[in-house]
This record gives structure tokens, C-alpha cells and sequence, in this order.
């Protein structure tokens, strides 16, 4: 399978902003079989300097900065991704959750050492023991990890309310986890919380999903914008990523971007400006399988907000 | 025996006393310090201090205490009794204190490059991976590795039976140098005697050091190094400006810098200027709003990248926060085994890491002998002395440390050792730490021989500068004289002269205008101040009238007299009194003199010691208490007066003519040229015989009385009037004078613009152009031509000419000083 993206972000300032450093986090991932064939990033009006480097967790992060004063900003990325059609990561046996827990403090070997990082607090996921509370009837005591993380996925899928409106990026996952409403970056830190306060190591992923449907399926919600779901640590197996706002394991239909501990370590676009007062941000993602060339009415974007 | 002046409660035995073993025998090395203060006596040393008190005083030498009422600038308290060391001594604590410099910074290395230390298991990944300190940007980022630890700050303390432990290592930018310096300064100046007698080692080369490894950071010939603050509101800001003047390194705020194409410039009124080096007092994640934390307004956007690609230095390396940490003094025996093959020489002070399951139990066993503090920064956390719990605090402090074990460390708590401190003529045994300093030279480590000693404030065992604890001079002292050594170069090199100005940062200017504005604003609110309170007493309902449309002047929009009838003198009286001590109006002379010292305050390593003393004069002179009679407020008035006087003496005579002046002056010609304004259109807006006394009043303000009368006798007439305090280009007070001086100022600069020169000759030609013997004025008592004539074209005149200035400083403020008021904003993320 072949996607090509095209992922908008346009910044309107209501007053003219002098100067402008930014970091993306818009480059996809490659690993074994999820390849970034094509990756291109233009932004308008044209940056004065413009810097590619590699995060600490290996995502590809572009700097650039803007000196003319601008109204506007915008940001288009445009990537080509291949996948594999491979069997599932996922495997058939897990060891009990416990157990896992137990590898992670113990074993030293570089992987479950790298997982290991992913266990703690961080700054914007910084779980009380009310994520524990949550997340204990699906990890009964002896469950097989797999099983729990499903079953875990699942609950949130069902109990929590998809709200564009009830957060924004500031929402913290306590108040999205009393309010049992948000959308699937608070539904990502959620299980990411309740995860981490188990002792499991859990990552945020950012990337998107298919925005045009399969024939007889329906459209996905957050296909408009970036989407963003989990990955669990299963030794043996590695990262299994799941995705709580579908209820759905990623394989076909999901292009990864960049993974991190938290939003806060690959949000897509970040800035510090001089001037501009307030903004606001439209974003416009488009996914389509690359054999199926756009036709005239695709390249009309929908816009959201993110 | 110990000489009555240190007379001293007997030793326990339970602590260390630096001074006497037995409370009753000196230790030899204090013997001949305490000759020499016995010959000085009580007394006299007494008499010394308050001087030295007074100094500290007016030198503005601060340490700011969050939520102290008295706001910042709070004299740093400092002990004159210093802390002797021994030579002998000092050598095992020179030698531990550099060897620790060295293995911290190897661990710092290895954490932020191959990470071998944590894949070996010989430093927990928990000290990384839970840290907040740990800034993964660094990570694998290759920055010279003298610039780690440039400066290490170790704090000791000396147990019972007199050996040094480590109590805390200070690693990403530790304060207390400048502090020692100033301390240094101070005592050995009252104590001169004492000093020489003892043969204290010099601490001067230790900043040379500094200065020489700062600069060798750098890979260009000609570096250019700042020093970064967070601002005049940090606890140690005065030792910012302190050492930056020190070490020759202009101080910048972040707002100072900015990034362009991966290098850091810094913003100066000459353009931008590449910066090579940064010492910073910023802490480790304030450093970049952009790829740290992007709530801060500290750093500087772009930092981080800047960094990685090779183009600036940061000192001390961003990120070594991480290891100013408890957490990791358990590890470090192991650690210098490892990375130095040695054993550690200085021991730390009993920790335990609770991340340890053994280390966890004991400590949740022993709760009552330890002090529990959080193992990594940011957590708001005060260490909790487990033994002063109660059974309910107990159970919560368990049950977190249960939760989450590897936030916490627990430490033996020391006894510390004591030292005599002086007290108005007592001296009482208090606890002491000192605090170390070990610079990297790039080739080999220098330690400070001494360093800075904080005790505490009561008898007690908390040492802490937030909490009011002082300071000591620390003396190492040798066998033999040492050498004499200043910063200056040696007189044997030869220097080559140079005349040109140093570079102004952009913020720098911009609080230097301001700074000339706020001491001319606060002239000429004094001033117009003294011509009304001297009459409002006394003033008939003609005179009132009068006064009233003088105090128009001031066009305040925080007026307190009343407008609905016509204000008495006694609510003028009170209008007055506010006008002159509510700080909370930002038109009063408190205010304004308020302003004064803050942004004097913000500019200390810029201005003369004699500048700096003046302006605190001047806010103490400005201070009204409320229990003052009214006529004691014109007194201060005068005092203010005079002050202000000597300030703007001291700016025409004693400040070399460089851009900064250039900035200041235009300042106060720009404030005086709009007040000037003000008050000529009092005579503009018309005068009958009930206002006729406003033209002396304007004179007396305008301090012109004399001129006036010298040339036209005692014949008020408003013509002649204008003439001088309007037209005369003669007269320093008159507005031609001010609009002709800025204009003259403003075109000196290399970087003015054409258009606004012009706007000011603009004005200057319409004053010129005005032809006061065309004007009518009608006169009280004789026959008036209908409304004058040319009098409105007067005011009108005025008018422009107010627009026009006013324009001009918005430009000049836009095109120098426009960042200085634009916060950046984090858009996407915070």
C-alpha cells in the first residue's frame, strides 16, 4: 500500500509577526516496512534558514525561521509512505502483564532498557492513581499483557465521547479523564497514562489516518486532521501500537509520523513568534492511496481545526 | 586565650567549633587574626562595620528574596568575623573538590553522549529517564567538553570530628563567585591588618581564569562573550551585573539575543553582533523556549539548534543540570572507580536513592534520621526532616515514597561546625557550609582558594540564603606572603589605545532613554510640585485659581479633586500630597522616582559607582511617611530637588559621549521639551488679570526668575516671557533649547533616520518661525482687541510642535529598542 499525504497548517495572525523560529515534527517514519519514499516541506512566505536534524527518539525534525513580517503562515507537507502488507505485530501469547512489568525494572538488555524510558512521568502525562483505578478491571491479576491492553483499548474506545470541542492542547489528562470526553490525543494520553501507572511502557504516536474510505466503509473520524493512538512495550514481540479512538489495531490504514513520550515531544508544528498577538490555526490533512490519482474536487482540502 | 571580644558560649562537644577545639584554646591558624582584632577592639571594629554596612548599602549589593517586603534589592548581609583555613587543610579540600569536578564532568560527558554509564548499569536509568533535568535535545549533541562544568559550585560542611563532606554539588550555573569577591573586598578592607597578617591567598587569578577559559570556548579569534540573566528580579542578579562588569562580558536578558541562520546575535543599537560564548545564570530549561520548555520568556528561540550546529558555546553546557542531583551521590565511589581509577577523596554525605529496593527500606525504617528531599528538580518539594513529622505526615510522605520511589533520596543530617559571627559587639557560634569553586580551564582545573561561606541565621542546623541566613568571607591562608594580583594586565604590557564605543545592547538603550526620561519626568513634576505647595497654604481664592491651572500641567488622569464644583485649597492641598507620595499613580514623584531606580537597577553594570550610590539617595529621598507635616514635605521636595540636580550633573560631566549617553540625554531633552509644552500653553490658553501671577510661577519652574528680571526689571509681560522660556536657544530650560539639543543629539547617530531628523527641524523652525511682536496678548485692565491676536496660532504652534516630538520618540523607540517590548509568544504547543 502507498499513501500520499498532503498535511496543511495555516497560521492566521491578527497582527503582522516580525519574526518566527519553528520545529516540525512532519517528516513520517521509516522503519521496516513503513518507508518514507517522499518527503517535502514548503512554507510560505519563505524561510530565512531552514534545518533539518534527528530527534532523541529518531524523528526527523525540520527548524526553520522566518524573518520578514508575516500575516500568515503556512506550512505544507507533502510525504509519500509505503507499507507492507505484512501479518500482524501482535502476538498470539503475551506474558502476564505483572511480568512485564517485572522484565522492564529488571532486564538490561538495549531494547527493554530503551522501552524502559517510556515508563515514567512526563510532562504532560503525569498519571495520579486514578489512571491505576481506571485501568485495573481490564488488568486483573495474571491477564496476558495483549489481552489487558485490548480489553483496556476497548473501555476507552466505548466510555470516553469523541468532542472536538471539549479540549483543546492544553487539556490535561486528568481533567479529559473526568470528563470522559476529548479527542485522540486525549484519548492517546489517556491509555498512555494508564499504562505508565501499571509500570508498562507506553509511547505517543503521532500520524494519520486513511482520509478516504475503502468502498462499503465509513469515513474515520480525525481523518481531517493528524491522528495520534499508542504503542505498547511486549517483550519478545517490541512496540504494538493500538489505536483507542477506532478500537482498532493499526496495520493498512495508518501512517505514522513521529513517536515520543508525549504530545508535547512531537507536536506537529510548534513556534516562538514576535509579535502576532493571537492566531488562529486551520489544519487540512489529506490521505489517499497513491494508486488513485486526486481528482479536481480532492485537492479542495476540508479544513478543521486540530 | 580566646580574647573577650569573642567571648563565646562553650562548645558542646557535639559540633565542630572552627575557632577553638575546647571553646577556650585557639586553633593555631586563627592566632594571628585574633592578635590582630584584639588590638583593633570592640569598638573600633564596631565603628568599621557600620561604615562597611553603609557601603554595602549603597553599592546596591543584593540578593533578592522572593516575597520579602522589602521587594527586591535587599542588602546582602555579610559577617566581617571571615572563616580561616588552614593551608594544610585546604590542600585535601582543593584536591577532593577538583577531583569531584572532574569525575562530575566525565559523567556529564558520558550522559549526554554514548550513554555507556547507563548500558553498563553503573548509573541507574532512572536518574535519566525520570529526571525532567535530562534534556533529550542534547542528547548526542557534541559541545566542547570543558564547557560541561566551566564552573562547579560544592557545597561542604565539616562534621564533628573535622572532616569535610560533600553536602550538594551545584552544576549547571552556580551562584555565589561574585558574592565571594564582594565579600573578599569588603572585609579585607575594614580588617587591612588582619588581613596582611594572615597571608591570605588572593582569590583574582581565579577569575582571570574564568575569563581566560570563557573566551577559549570559542573557535574565533576575536570572540565576543555575554553573560545571560534572567532579569533584575532573579535572586542574584547583582552578582550577574557584578561579575559580568568583572570579567568584561556585556550582560544581556534574552530578549537581548536572537537567532539568525543557527548563530546567536546579540541586538545592539549598532546592528547585530555574533556571539560566541554564553556564560549563563539562566537555569537548564528556561534556555529555549522553542525546544525546551515554551513557557519561558528567559531564553532565547533557537538556542538549542545553535548549539548543535556548532555555531555557540553555552557555559555551563545546557543540560548539566541533570547531576545536580542527591540522587546520584550513592553512585559516585563506583563512578571514580570506574571513569577515574581512583577512590573518591571527598566523601558525600551519607545519601540513600530510594529507587534502591534495599536503600527504600531502609530509609522508610529509619525515617526519623534523615531528611527526605525530592531526588529530581521541579518538584516543589522542601526536604522534610523525617524526625519533625507528625504520625499523619508520616503516612503521606511513606505512602508517595512507596508510589513512586526513585523521586526520593534521604540524607544523613550533619552537625554542622560553627564559627563565631558578630552581632553588634557579640559574637554567637552559628552553623556554617561553605560553598567551593572549581573552574575548567580546558587544560587543567583552578579552584577559588576559599570561597563563600552562608551560615545560619539562627542557632540551628538550616542554612539558607532564602532564608535570611549571611555571608562570610572564606581565608586560605598561607605560609608565606602570596602574590599580589588584580585583574588589570600587567603594567609590563603594552596596550593599544582604542576610542571606540563599547557596543550598547538594544535593551540597554532603550532603559538607558527611558532612564533620562524618568529623571527628567521626575524633575519636573518636583518642580512644578515645590511652586505649588510653597503657595497652596496660603493661597487666596484669586491665587487658588491660579494654582489650580498650574497643577493643569500635570494633565492627570489620576486627579483626585473633584469635578463637580470648584476644588478648595484643601483638596488641592491633599491632590498635592498625592501627587508627590502615591506610588501607586503613575504621574507622582514616588512613582517616577520609583522608575528611576528600577531601570537604574536594570543598568548597574552600566553605570558609575557614584551614579548608582546617587539614585538610591534619591529614592530614600522620595520616601514619605505618613505622619510628615506639610511643610516637611517641601523640605523633601528640596531634597529631591538637589539630588536630581547632582544626577543630571553627573550626566553631563562624567559619562563619556558614546551611544548610551547619547540615549539618555536625548531622554531627558525629550521629557523636558513635553513638559515644556505643557506649561508654555497655560500662557497660550489665555491669561486675565486673575492668572496674571502663572507667568511668574512658570518662571519660578522654569528656574528663569532671575534672567527674567535681570532683563526686563519686575514688568511681567507674556511676550517677554514667551521669549525666554519659548524661543531663547540661549536658555538650557527654554524649548527651542530642547528641540535644537535633540535634534543636534539624534543627528549624531550613525544609524538616524533622515525623516525624523527633519520632523525635529521641523519643530525647531516653527518655534523660530513664530514672530512674538505680532502677538496681542489682552492685557488686564486695558482695552482688549477681540480675543488677542496670534494667540491661538500660538497654541497651535505648541501643539505641533508636541505632536511632532512625540512622533519622533515613537520612531526612535520602533527603530532601537521595538524587541525590548514584544514578548516572543510559543504558538502550537504551550
Amino acid at each position: 500500500m502507498k499513501y500520499r499525504i498532503v498535511h496543511k497548517s495555516t497560521y492566521e495572525y491578527r497582527s503582522p509577526v516580525s519574526f518566527g523560529n519553528h520545529v516540525a515534527w512532519l517528516q513520517p517514519r521509516s522503519y521496516p516496512h513503513h518507508v518514507c519514499m517522499r518527503h517535502e516541506l514548503e512554507v510560505a512566505p519563505k524561510p530565512a534558514g531552514l534545518d533539518r536534524r534527528v530527534d532523541f527518539f529518531g524523528n526527523t525534525i525540520c527548524i526553520f525561521t522566518i524573518d520578514e513580517p508575516h500575516d500568515e503562515l503556512e506550512i505544507v507537507a507533502r510525504s509519500e509512505v509505503a507499507l507492507d502488507e505484512i501479518p500482524s505485530a501482535w502476538p498470539e501469547a503475551s506474558p502476564p502483564w505483572e511480568r512485564v512489568t517485572e522484565i522492564l525494572r529488571t532486564a538490561r538488555d538495549p531494547d527493554i532498557l530503551d522501552a524502559w524510558q517510556f515508563v515514567f512521568e512526563s510532562p504532560r502525562i503525569q498519571p495520579g492513581p486514578e489512571f491505576g483505578a481506571y485501568a485495573a478491571p481490564s488488568f486483573r491479576s495474571g491477564r496476558p499483557l495483549t489481552e489487558a491492553v485490548v480489553d483496556l483499548t476497548a473501555r476507552i474506545h466505548k466510555e470516553f465521547h469523541f468532542d472536538a470541542k471539549s479540549t483543546s492542547v492544553r487539556t490535561s489528562a486528568d481533567d479529559v479523564l473526568a470528563q470522559r470526553s476529548g479527542v485522540c490525543q486525549d484519548f492517546a494520553h489517556i491509555e498512555v497514562a494508564c499504562l505508565r501507572s501499571l509500570g508498562l511502557a507506553a509511547r505517543y504516536v503521532s500520524g494519520y489516518v486513511r482520509t478516504s474510505p475503502p468502498p462499503g466503509k465509513p469515513r474515520l473520524v480525525g481523518a481531517d486532521a493528524s491522528h495520534a493512538w499508542v504503542s505498547v512495550f511486549c517483550p519478545g514481540a517490541g512496540w504494538l501500537d493500538i489505536d483507542p479512538t477506532h478500537n482498532m489495531i493499526p496495520s493498512q490504514s495508518h501512517v505514522t509520523l513521529a513517536w515520543g513520550r508525549d504530545y508535547g515531544d512531537l507536536s506537529p508544528v510548534r513556534g516562538v513568534i514576535v509579535g502576532g498577538r493571537d492566531h488562529e490555526l486551520h489544519v487540512a490533512v489529506d490521505m489517499t492511496p497513491v494508486e488513485q490519482e486526486p481528482t479536481e474536487n480532492d485537492t479542495k482540502l476540508p479544513i478543521a481545526n486540530a | 586565650m580566646i580574647p573577650d571580644l569573642l567571648q563565646i558560649p562553650l562548645s558542646d562537644g557535639s559540633t565542630y567549633n572552627e575557632l577553638a577545639a575546647d571553646g577556650m584554646h585557639l586553633r593555631p591558624h586563627w592566632s594571628p587574626f585574633i592578635e590582630s582584632l584584639q588590638g583593633m577592639g570592640s569598638e573600633e571594629l564596631a565603628r568599621r562595620w557600620e561604615r562597611a554596612e553603609r557601603r554595602i548599602r549603597e553599592n546596591g549589593i543584593t540578593y533578592n528574596i522572593y516575597g520579602d517586603p522589602r521587594g527586591v534589592n535587599r542588602p546582602l548581609a555579610i559577617d566581617p568575623l571571615p572563616l580561616l583555613i588552614s593551608q594544610e587543610e585546604w590542600r585535601t579540600i582543593e584536591t577532593g573538590i577538583i577531583q569531584r569536578a572532574q569525575l562530575l564532568s566525565m559523567i556529564l560527558e558520558d550522559i549526554y553522549g554514548e550513554r555507556r554509564l547507563v548500558r553498563n548499569g553503573d548509573l541507574p536509568a532512572e536518574l535519566l529517564f525520570a529526571n525532567p533535568a535530562f534534556l533529550r535535545p542534547l542528547a548526542g549533541v557534541a559541545v566542547p567538553k570543558a564547557s560541561y562544568l566551566h564552573l562547579l559550585a560544592v557545597d561542604l560542611a565539616r562534621s564533628p570530628d573535622g572532616r569535610w563532606w560533600v553536602l550538594a554539588d551545584r552544576t549547571q550555573s552556580p551562584s555565589g563567585t561574585g558574592y565571594a569577591l564582594e565579600n573578599r573586598t569588603i572585609v579585607s578592607d575594614i580588617l587591612p591588618d588582619a588581613f596582611a597578617a594572615s597571608n591570605v591567598q588572593r582569590i583574582a587569578s581565579f577569575f582571570r581564569a574564568q575569563r581566560d577559559a570563557l573566551f577559549g570556548l570559542a573557535k574565533s579569534d576575536n570572540p565576543r562573550a555575554v553573560l545571560l540573566t534572567p532579569g533584575p528580579y532573579n535572586e542574584t542578579y547583582f552578582e550577574h551585573s557584578y561579575l559580568a562588569r568583572y570579567l568584561g562580558l556585556t550582560l544581556v536578558e534574552g530578549g537581548d539575543l536572537t537567532i539568525r541562520d543557527r548563530r546567536v546575535y546579540l541586538k545592539t543599537v549598532q546592528g547585530l553582533q555574533p556571539v560566541d560564548v554564553i556564560l549563563r545564570r539562566v537555569d537548564d530549561g528556561f534556555c529555549d523556549p522553542l525546544e525546551l520548555r515554551g513557557d519561558s520568556f528567559l531564553g532565547v528561540a533557537g538556542l538549542v539548534d545553535a548549539v548543535a550546529a556548532g555555531n555557540v558555546v553555552v557555559a555551563n553546557a545546557l543540560g548539566s543540570g541533570v547531576i545536580e542531583s542527591a540522587a546520584i551521590m550513592p553512585f559516585l565511589p563506583r563512578l571514580a572507580a570506574i571513569l577515574l581509577g581512583e577512590s573518591l577523596s571527598l566523601p558525600s554525605v551519607a545519601t540513600w536513592w530510594c529507587g534502591q529496593d534495599y536503600a527504600r527500606d531502609w530509609v522508610l525504617e529509619h525515617l526519623d534520621h534523615v531528611v527526605v528531599k525530592p531526588a529530581f528538580p521541579f518538584r516543589g518539594m522542601e526536604p522534610v526532616f523525617g524526625a519533625g513529622l507528625a504520625t499523619k505526615e508520616k503516612a503521606r510522605i511513606v505512602e508517595k515514597m512507596k508510589a513512586r520511589p526513585y523521586e526520593y533520596v534521604a540524607q544523613e543530617q550533619v552537625a554542622l561546625s560553627t564559627a563565631p559571627v558578630w552581632d553588634h559587639g557579640h559574637v554567637f557560634p552559628r552553623s556554617l557550609v561553605l560553598r567551593t569553586f572549581v573552574i575548567n580551564s580546558g587544560n587543567g582545573w583552578v579552584a577559588m582558594p576559599g570561597g563563600l561561606v552562608r551560615v545560619s541565621s539562627v542557632d540551628g542546623p538550616v542554612v539558607s540564603m532564602q532564608r535570611g541566613g549571611r555571608t562570610k568571607d572564606a581565608w586560605v591562608l598561607c605560609d608565606t606572603p602570596p602574590d599580589p594580583f588584580s585583574m588589570l594586565r600587567p603594567r609590563s604590557q603594552t596596550v593599544q589605545v582604542q576610542r571606540t564605543p563599547t557596543e550598547l545592547p538594544s535593551r540597554a538603550a532603550d532603559n538607558l532613554f527611558w532612564l533620562g526620561r524618568y529623571a527628567e519626568r521626575s524633575e519636573c513634576i518636583a518642580r512644578l510640585l515645590r511652586c505649588l505647595m510653597t503657595r497652596v497654604r496660603q493661597a487666596r481664592r484669586g491665587e487658588l485659581s491660579c494654582l489650580l491651572r498650574l497643577h493643569g500641567c500635570f494633565e492627570s488622569a489620576h486627579s483626585t479633586l473633584p469635578t463637580g464644583h470648584e476644588p478648595t485649597a484643601h483638596e488641592l492641598e491633599d491632590e498635592l500630597i498625592s501627587l508627590m507620595s502615591d506610588t501607586h499613580r503613575p504621574d507622582s514623584l514616588a512613582a517616577n522616582v520609583g522608575e528611576v531606580l528600577r531601570v537604574g537597577g536594570a543598568l548597574r553594570e552600566r553605570l558609575s559607582n557614584d551614579m548608582s550610590r546617587l539614585i538610591v539617595a534619591l529614592s530614600e529621598s522620595a520616601a514619605i511617611h505618613d505622619y510628615m507635616l506639610f511643610v516637611e514635605y517641601t523640605a523633601a521636595l528640596g531634597g529631591c530637588l538637589e539630588l536630581l540636580s547632582a544626577f543630571s550633573g553627573l550626566e553631563r560631566e562624567n559619562i563619556t559621549r558614546g551611544p548610551g549617553w547619547l540615549f539618555m540625554s536625548m531622554g531627558r531633552r525629550l521629557e523636558r521639551a513635553l513638559y515644556s509644552v505643557r506649561q508654555l500653553r497655560v500662557i497660550a490658553s489665555g491669561l486675565d488679570e486673575e492668572t496674571w501671577p502663572l507667568l511668574e510661577y512658570l518662571l519660578e519652574v522654569a528656574d528663569s526668575s532671575m534672567t527674567y528680571r535681570a532683563r526686563y526689571f519686575t514688568t511681567l509681560q507674556p511676550v517677554a516671557v514667551l521669549d525666554l522660556l519659548m524661543s531663547d536657544e540661549t536658555n538650557p530650560r527654554s524649548l527651542a533649547f530642547q528641540i535644537a539639543h535633540l535634534a543636534d543629539l539624534y543627528g549624531r547617530f550613525p544609524r538616524h533616520s533622515p525623516a525624523d531628523l527633519e520632523a525635529l527641524e521641523r519643530g525647531l523652525a516653527l518655534l523660530r518661525g513664530l514672530d512674538l511682536r505680532t502677538i496681542q496678548f489682552p492685557l488686564p485692565g486695558a482695552a482688549t482687541p477681540a480675543g488677542g491676536s496670534g494667540v491661538a496660532m500660538l497654541d497651535r504652534t505648541l501643539e505641533e510642535v508636541g505632536v511632532l516630538v512625540l512622533s519622533w520618540a515613537e520612531n526612535v523607540s520602533r527603530a532601537y529598542f521595538d524587541h525590548a517590548s514584544t514578548w516572543p509568544i510559543s504558538v502550537g504547543l504551550w
